[in-house]
């Protein structure tokens, strides 16, 4: 995942007028009702906005259970698990 | 959540955040609709956890109600959420709005026009009002022609949203915005419309694809 040479994050440093893109691979595997790639050509469709270097692509980080818990009962994890969306 | 956070410490302007199966259908003890976890009410709690913000406005144009996010947030009095959705729903208290979307099969003029005059009616006065340390746009292009949520809309309404999305961003919260992808199944679609509304957030301009569908 590339975006211009900034890809990941970046430790706290203030990077106003940024703006972000957040993906993970993930999203491709399992993913809303379309099977693989939400964009065609992902992340090349990205490209051009990934020249300026105001664009930036981040991946995310994962979901720790702690952090789901925070919206959800914990019945709700195993669920989401076993379903085959 | 790592998006949230940044956008509202004033790291990132603001950001446009891919999904895998997110985020609107999923409640406290449900979820559904292709939605395993409320990926934006878990990101607003880790946010005020770490001091960053409190109150969110989010405005939801997927096709469908918002009602996992509704679920979560109802008792919540630092979260205005304003749903364009199926049906009217307006509570005094007046933080949890549901506006019903024009039927394209019954106008006279143009679906993108009528929408995009419901949101501005809908959104920026009430964000004002609000106070809100960053605003949420769910986005889902579900409701573009042609699309299971079909309600006639084009490119053009998206980018008009985002305009209005942008501009009370600016306004109301130093331009802290977070655009989270909703409902939307045609890879075409997404691929059309995704990099425009990301130029608009990153303030570029975008070569506009033909009109098709």
């Amino acid at each position: 995942m590339e975006g211009n040479g900034q890809h990941g994050r970046m430790s706290g440093r203030v990077i106003g007028g940024i703006t972000g893109i957040y993906y993970h691979p993930s999203f491709s595997r399992r993913s809303y009702l379309t099977t693989g790639r939400r964009l065609a050509d992902f992340p090349a469709a990205l490209d051009p906005l990934l020249q300026h270097p105001q664009v930036v692509l981040y991946e995310c980080p994962p979901a720790t259970d702690e952090l789901i818990l925070l919206a959800h009962e914990p019945a709700l994890i195993p669920q989401v698990e076993a379903d085959l969306l | 959540m790592e998006a949230m956070g940044r956008v509202a410490a004033g790291e990132l302007a603001n950001a446009f955040c891919f999904i895998g199966a997110g985020g609107h259908h999923a409640g406290r003890n449900f979820f559904g609709g292709y939605c395993c976890f409320n990926d934006v009410v878990i990101a607003l709690r880790q946010a005020r956890r770490t001091g960053r913000l409190r109150r969110v406005a989010i405005l939801d144009t997927d096709a469908h109600h918002g009602d996992g996010t509704r679920d979560l947030v109802a008792a919540d009095p630092d979260v205005l959420h304003v749903c364009v959705c199926g049906s009217d729903y307006a509570p005094p208290e007046g933080t949890k709005v549901d506006i019903a979307a024009p039927d394209p099969w019954s106008l006279n003029g143009s679906p993108d026009e009528a929408y995009l005059e419901l949101v501005r009616q809908a959104f920026p006065a009430r964000a004002e009002r609000f106070r809100p340390d960053l605003l949420v746009w769910y986005f889902g292009f579900d409701t573009h022609r042609g699309d299971y949520g079909d309600l006639g809309l084009t490119l053009a309404a998206y980018l008009g949203i985002a305009d209005v999305m942008l501009e009370t961003a600016g306004r109301v919260c130093g331009g802290k915005l977070l655009v989270v992808l909703g409902g939307g199944s045609r890879t075409d679609l997404a691929t059309r419309l995704i990099p425009p509304i990301i130029a608009k957030l990153g303030g570029l301009a975008h070569r506009q694809p033909a009109a098709t569908g």
